[in-house]
């Protein structure tokens, strides 16, 4: 079953269905967009729409009123690639180098590489997927370097990820995944590439079961590990025990408000650069993306945060293992990170601006559910 | 570079000469035009041969009126102007003196 698109070509309904009005439009806003700065261009680009609406017509009868993809892949690529005619005599008069022949050929230069979501293929919400094919590397790499860092961060690192999902926009026509891919747009190469991804796709859940396998795996890995720790440390207890003690009194406390202030400043900063690109005042170097500055804060922050929790850690196992003691010193954290919020919210201009225009489209974006839904 | 490869910006800009040939005989459609072309060197595409037609219009090399078809909308039908039809007799005589020209060279 598939989705039916009724769209108007000069004048006249027809029916097409969904992926290949998806390319259509994509091929007559390229058009458009080659055609920009010919004066003739509203006239071609009716001259186009009726063709395409004649071959439409060609296609269909008494017995077929829908359009398919594949119908309309061929006409695509019966019409050609839209080129405007000034450029074309341009590139004839001139020196003619094979180069300006072959752009014209595909399209004109290829599309500038940017960062997107591609939910083909993705285990999740494709950001891993999509930074692999901004990096040109397998998605293997990237999904374990996330990974990882997530697990070294007792997974803060995963708030990057959720940071990315709202921040990158989605790919959602061919031409978005052919920006994501940085490679020229075309239709064959559009084919190919959809070949290749129904092949994937068969070898994904295949892949994902290996995954999953894995990672029991490692969970084992990690229990064995604790377990492990535990018994040194109960075996070192009675020595330690009075020193840890006067430790525990002191120290965890100090740390457990840097973790927290930390954390704090982490969050801040975070938002602080999505919403108004700059970090305390020091803004985005020319020309970076914002996903690159997101990624450079969240390393520097697990950077910085692990010596500290592993001095936490390492802190409460000495200071005796007491179940009492550890949900302390966990509620203690929790009261530094809200009286630091509640600090900087009180006394930090910037802070306040930032929050209160979160609120303020938490509060949107709440309206605008409860009205869809009533 | 493949030898096609050197051709073809010779047949690109050829193709405005081939164009107001066809034209110069009876009132075309560009679907006929296409068609005609297909089985030439000359082969091209709609998205080739709109853009070029609009602009040797723009240029008042030719003209189209609209006819009615038995299916669907009205279609344009090209033909030459007056002012075509001199460039088109200035081209073809340029043609005949580079031909001349290539012939002689080299004897």
């Amino acid at each position: 079953m598939q989705k039916v698109v009724t769209i108007s070509l000069n004048g006249i309904a027809y029916q097409l269905e969904e992926p290949g009005y998806n390319q259509l439009r994509t091929y007559l806003e390229r058009a458009e967009s080659r055609l920009q700065d010919s004066p003739d261009r509203n006239e071609v680009m009716a001259d186009l729409e009726q063709a395409v609406g004649e071959k439409c017509r060609a296609v269909l009868g008494p017995h077929k009123t829908v359009v398919n993809s594949a119908e309309i892949e061929r006409i695509i690529v019966e019409m050609g690639p839209v080129e405007s005619a000034e450029e074309k005599a341009a590139g004839a008069t001139g020196s003619a180098s094979a180069d300006a022949d072959a752009g014209a050929q595909s399209g004109g230069p290829p599309p500038r590489k940017r960062l997107f979501q591609i939910r083909e293929g993705a285990m999740w919400m494709g950001v891993c997927n999509g930074i692999a094919a901004y990096l040109n590397v397998d998605v293997t790499w990237i999904r374990l370097a996330f990974v990882l860092l997530t697990i070294f961060s007792s997974g803060l690192w995963f708030v990057t990820y959720l940071v990315l999902m709202f921040v990158v926009p989605v790919a959602h026509t061919p031409e978005d995944r052919a920006a994501a891919f940085g490679m020229p747009f075309s239709t064959e190469e559009l084919i190919s590439r959809a070949k290749k991804n129904f092949e994937e796709f068969g070898d994904k859940y295949r892949w994902r079961r290996e995954w999953r396998r894995q990672q029991r795996h490692l969970n084992r890995q990690f229990r064995h590990m604790n377990e492990q720790m535990r018994m040194a440390t109960a075996q070192a207890q009675p020595a330690i025990h009075h020193a840890g003690r006067a430790i525990g009194m002191v120290f965890l406390p100090i740390a457990a408000l840097i973790s927290a202030a930390l954390l704090v400043a982490f969050i801040l900063a975070l938002f602080s650069l999505v919403t108004q690109h700059t970090v305390f005042g020091w803004a985005l170097p020319h020309g970076m993306p914002l996903w690159v500055g997101i990624v450079a804060l969240a390393m520097l922050y697990i950077a910085i945060s692990t010596p500290v929790r592993m001095i936490r850690h390492g802190g409460q196992q000495s200071a005796g293992y007491h179940p009492g003691w550890g949900a302390f010193h966990g509620l203690m954290w929790i009261g530094f990170v809200v009286l630091l919020f509640w600090v900087s919210y009180t006394y930090l201009p910037g802070v306040r601006e930032v929050v209160d225009s979160l609120m303020w489209a938490a509060n949107l974006t709440a309206t605008t559910i409860s009205e869809t839904i009533v | 570079m493949d030898i096609s490869e050197k051709l073809s910006p010779l047949r690109k800009g050829l193709l405005e000469f081939v164009i107001l040939k066809i034209v110069a005989g009876d009132k075309v459609y560009v679907a006929d035009m296409l068609k005609l072309l297909g089985p030439t060197e000359f082969a091209t595409q709609e998205g080739t041969l709109y853009p070029l037609l609009s602009k040797l219009r723009r240029e008042e090399l030719v003209d189209y009126e609209w006819q009615e078809s038995e299916a669907g909308p009205p279609r344009k039908y090209y033909k030459l102007t007056p002012k075509g039809r001199t460039q088109l007799s200035t081209l073809n005589d340029y043609w005949k003196n580079l031909n001349k020209t290539l012939a002689d060279l080299g004897n």
